[in-house]
């Protein structure tokens, strides 16, 4: 049975922990994966992250192998595939885990308590056990041999962009942290730094954060503003196009594209910059819809947080694991039937402008989604640093698994956690909406303001244009991006 | 009336040809020949006036009066003058034909050659022997000549070259009055000496006319100066960047050696059991049909291959597999094809594109130096797009971006260029384009190139070693 970790900590040890977060320089970095030369780092798992982290750790000069179940191996699934076609070294976790240094598990976080189990008989004494998500120490209270250092390297993105980013001579932001009930040898920060240069994310930005800093704010970003309130905005902005008797082609598209459109514009200068794409009248619109909406939802993200923080949430969740996944797989095939879903996306050109000015609503959501992830986190003690990069920062690289194979791709590439918390989120959310999306038409979502709606007030403008600007995820994020542009020109 | 070139194939003296000609040069228009020396552009605008040997296709239309001003013309001229000369029998010494003779022995258009005179200041001159004078001088004496002859058509080759300024001014502001009354076709290596009544570009290469371009024509017009540009200005490659110089190698060595590599693919195998040697100084041409791996041949040199771990591969004096980084082995290559372009998506200058090039990166993630922005300007000016630095690169014609991403590769210096089917989806223009500059980059001596092709017509000159793939 599990133990949550987490709740086994006295509240200002839990405090601290969850307020740990610090962005580190590129100059933290002379010695490369100097720590790393010559060891050798055995992956268990060869999937989205396993795969992707592992060749970035080769082309870096390190020593890498593959470790897989033996039922993967013997009938050589795509796991084995792909590591042995990339010339891997494959083996069982007898064959491997005596040898190695590093034991990386990148395996589901669902099957973290049994993957562990098995190898930590199997490693060496002194080794070092990574993860890339914290899930099973934190929320299921994992108990590693005390001679084992544990760290987590764990990049804020999925592992296709962990290899397309390196192979472009770049990174993506990652956090690390260590374990601090397994660091007996001191060297736990010094492995995951070079874990982390190996991988590329030095050139993007580190955060030295915690275990449990990490898990309660990834657990939140994902189920809520990336996944959740992408999901249910897409259902309820194409039900609503529909009702209006726009075309299903058109408003299929414009949903599967706009928000990697819309967010695009995030990623150059935030949610100031996306609503400045907007005409002045489009904007306080969008601006006072932004606000009904957080007016709305703000009890709904409270919940996601504090559940988070209870362990409510990973408890429900484990109990659907121990139920083979039922409500997980049910609402996956509910998702593949919704009309959304079912309608390909119309062949007509839609400019990128005319995703802005035809998406009012949709900035909306994703405005209020980001504020109240950043609020709810913030309000939680989690660093803004860190919820920046949980909300703000992740939502376009979702966006981009929309754009293309719509909800499907986003859950399929997502972990299970996250799919698993964002159908929560979206059950809640979308009858919570039902009321304001009566009030909807198609001049906010479909059709675009009317031109003879062109007047604003001044002095209303000004304080739109203000309060934009004036948000604190705005802030945190001018100077973490400021700190990206310095090496990021182009983005 | 039209003149028209069909499918004309002529030939002159020394067995020179051109070849296939089809050109029509319609009443009001007005074209300047241009094309590299010996290209054959001379040779196209003496055809009008009726020179050289049909061989096949026709030629008609040709005007009755053909002006006709030219080096050949003035040469021809003076020899006739001198072979007066040897021709007189007589002991005393001839004085030679006059100029005033030269110009007004059949002149159709005195008064023309009377204000001609007077504008060029020549009145000194009239009574001095033609094969006197300097070769200035009996060049404007031809040029009255011609204009003052009534002509249909004004054939100009290379008016413009051996006169002084003033003459030189004169003839930019009297030749856009002839405009309305006589067909031009001049002879022009310098794209800033267009005048402004030329309608048309011809552009000639090995006796072929390979490209005809409308003046109003934007983009054409500029793809042709940049190809003249870079076929005709002396590639002085820009320096290198001190701060990000890479190691010297051991000249001794190979750059390259493959030893029985094999590519495979769960039961299929790609390549096997190939051997390939790449010395410091040579260079290769790398073909064979669509999948037959050369892509992932190079890309096992690159170390983008995964396989390169499990093969017998030194590169750069690196056994891969050793616990060097792929940076290491990527900072003696400079790279260019097509999926790279497709890549290239990011909205950055040209210059950062320049730059990328020191940092291997697709996109640039590092601070420049000031250094490094001045050769990519210089970069820029080589390729003829100087003043456009800060444009951005996805909004390049598709073979810009090539020629750029070219550059890109040869901003470093490498030891190896590794070029894959660069002319790919390039028209026929940024075809040549992009092999001109190839060709300067072989015909410089520290980069070793790999030409990537199946297109035989795209060999290039000073590649000589070829292995086929299968
Ligand atoms: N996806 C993301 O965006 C992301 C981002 C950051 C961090 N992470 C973290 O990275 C870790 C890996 O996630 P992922 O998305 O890469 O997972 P994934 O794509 O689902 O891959 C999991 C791999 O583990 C193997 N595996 C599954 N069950 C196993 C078991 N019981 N025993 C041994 N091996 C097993 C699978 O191969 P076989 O089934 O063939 O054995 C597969 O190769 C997780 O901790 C996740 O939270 C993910």
């Amino acid at each position: 049975m599990s133990n949550n970790y987490f709740n086994s900590l006295p509240l200002r040890v839990q405090l601290a922990e969850l307020g740990k977060c610090r962005f580190m320089h590129i100059s933290e970095f002379p010695d490369g994966v100097a720590a790393l030369k010559g060891k050798k780092m055995v992956v268990i798992g060869c999937g989205a992250q396993g795969l992707n982290q592992g060749l970035n750790l080769r082309d870096s000069g390190l020593d890498v192998s593959y470790t897989l179940r033996q039922a993967a191996i013997d009938e050589q699934r795509q796991s084995w595939k792909s590591a042995t076609e990339n010339g891997f070294t494959v083996g069982t976790y007898e064959e491997l885990i005596p040898t190695a240094d590093v034991v990386l598990n990148l395996t589901p976080d669902k099957q973290h308590t049994s993957v562990v189990n098995a190898v930590m008989p199997l490693m060496k004494n002194g080794a070092c056990l990574s993860y890339s998500h914290g899930f099973n120490i934190v929320e299921e209270g994992m108990k590693v041999r005390d001679d084992l250092t544990v760290i987590m390297v764990a990049p804020k993105c999925p592992g296709s962009e962990v290899r397309a980013e390196y192979v472009r001579g770049f990174g993506v932001p990652t956090l690390i942290a260590v374990h601090e009930d397994n660091d007996p040898n001191g060297e736990g920060l010094t492995l995951a730094k070079a874990y982390a240069f190996g991988t590329g994310g030095h050139k993007a930005g580190v955060l030295m954060s915690s275990f449990i800093a990490e898990v309660k704010s990834d657990l939140m970003g994902e189920q809520t503003i990336l996944c959740g309130m992408l999901q249910t905005g897409s259902l309820l902005c194409y039900d609503k196009m529909i009702e209006e008797g726009v075309d299903a082609g058109y408003a299929s598209k414009l949903i599967q594209f706009g928000w990697e459109t819309v967010t695009e514009a995030l990623k150059y200068g935030g949610v100031t910059n996306m609503l400045d794409r907007l005409s002045n009248p489009a904007k306080i619109k969008a601006f006072d819809l932004a606000e009904e909406l957080k007016g709305i939802m703000r009890s709904l993200y409270n919940k996601h947080q504090d559940d988070i923080m209870t362990g409510n949430f990973s408890s429900t969740m484990m109990a659907d694991w121990a139920n083979d996944d039922k409500e997980l797989l049910g609402w996956r095939a509910d998702t593949a039937e919704t009309p959304f879903e079912k309608m390909p996306a119309g062949d007509m050109e839609i400019s990128e402008q005319e995703y802005f000015d035809n998406g009012i609503l949709m900035i909306a959501m994703v405005k209020a989604g980001v504020e109240l992830a950043f609020e709810t986190m913030t309000a939680a003690g989690i660093i803004p640093d860190s919820a920046y990069y949980e909300s703000l920062h992740e939502t376009p690289l979702i966006a981009n698994t929309i754009a293309r194979k719509k909800l499907y791709e986003m859950n399929a590439t997502i972990s299970d956690t996250a799919e698993y918390g964002c159908y929560l989120f979206n059950h809640a959310c979308v009858p919570l909406l039902a009321d304001f999306m009566k009030g909807i038409k198609s001049d906010v979502i479909g059709r675009g303001l009317s031109v003879d709606d062109n007047g604003v007030d001044n002095a209303r403008l000004i304080e739109v244009n203000a309060a934009l600007r004036s948000h604190p995820v705005e802030e945190i994020g001018a100077t973490l991006r400021g700190h990206m542009a310095d090496m990021k020109k182009i983005v | 009336m039209t003149i028209r070139l069909d499918d004309f194939t002529v030939q002159f003296d020394q067995g020179f040809q051109l070849s296939h000609i089809n050109w029509q040069i319609e009443p009001g228009q007005h074209w300047v020949i241009t094309g590299t020396n010996g290209a054959g552009k001379s040779a196209l605008s003496a055809v009008l006036a009726g020179a050289g040997d049909r061989l096949s296709g026709s030629i008609d239309n040709l005007p009755e009066r053909v002006g006709v001003v030219s080096f050949e013309a003035q040469a021809e001229l003076i020899a006739a003058e001198l072979k007066k000369d040897d021709a007189d029998i007589l002991d005393v010494i001839s004085e030679g034909t006059p100029v005033r003779e030269i110009i007004f022995d059949d002149c159709a258009n005195p008064e023309t050659a009377c204000d001609l005179i007077a504008r060029f200041e020549l009145d000194y001159l009239l009574d001095r022997a033609f094969r006197k004078l300097s070769t200035g001088e009996s060049r404007k004496v031809i040029l009255i000549r011609a204009l003052a002859s009534n002509p249909d058509l004004l054939v100009l080759d290379e008016v413009f070259e051996g006169l002084d300024a003033a003459t030189l001014s004169m003839l930019e502001q009297y030749l856009p009055t002839l405009a309305n009354r006589v067909t031009m076709v001049m002879v022009l290596n310098r794209f800033d000496q267009i005048p402004e009544f030329i309608s048309h570009v011809a552009y000639v290469e090995h006796g072929e006319l390979l490209h005809q371009v409308r003046r109003n024509d934007e983009k054409s017009y500029a793809e042709l100066y940049q190809l003249l540009h870079l076929k005709t200005t002396h590639l002085d490659v820009p320096p290198i960047d001190p701060d990000t110089e890479i190691p010297q190698l051991d000249s001794q060595q190979p750059l390259v050696r493959l030893n029985g590599i094999s590519i495979k693919y769960g039961d299929f195998t790609l390549l096997d059991k190939l051997d390939w040697c790449i010395e410091a100084n040579q260079h290769w041409q790398l073909s064979g049909p669509n999948g037959s791996g050369k892509t992932a041949l190079l890309s096992l040199i690159t170390g983008d291959h995964p396989q390169c771990y499990v093969n017998d591969i030194v590169v750069f004096g690196y056994q891969r597999g050793n616990g060097e980084s792929i940076w290491q082995i990527k900072q003696f290559i400079g790279y260019v094809s097509t999926a790279l372009q497709w890549e290239y998506r990011v909205g950055t200058s040209l210059r950062n594109v320049i730059i990328s090039g020191f940092y291997d990166s697709i996109g640039l993630y590092s601070k420049c130096t000031d250094k490094q922005r001045q050769i990519a300007d210089q970069w820029l000016a080589l390729l003829g797009m100087r003043g456009r630095s800060d444009q951005p690169f996805n909004k390049l014609s598709y073979g810009d971006q090539r020629l750029l991403l070219i550059a890109r590769a040869m901003v470093k210096h490498p030891p190896l260029l590794i070029l894959d089917e660069p002319c790919l989806g390039l028209d026929d223009m940024n075809r040549q384009l992009v092999l001109a500059l190839i060709e300067k980059i072989c015909a410089g001596s520290e980069t070793s190139v790999i030409y990537v092709n199946h297109h035989p017509e795209d060999c290039i000159k000073g590649i000589d070693n070829y292995l086929a793939l299968k």
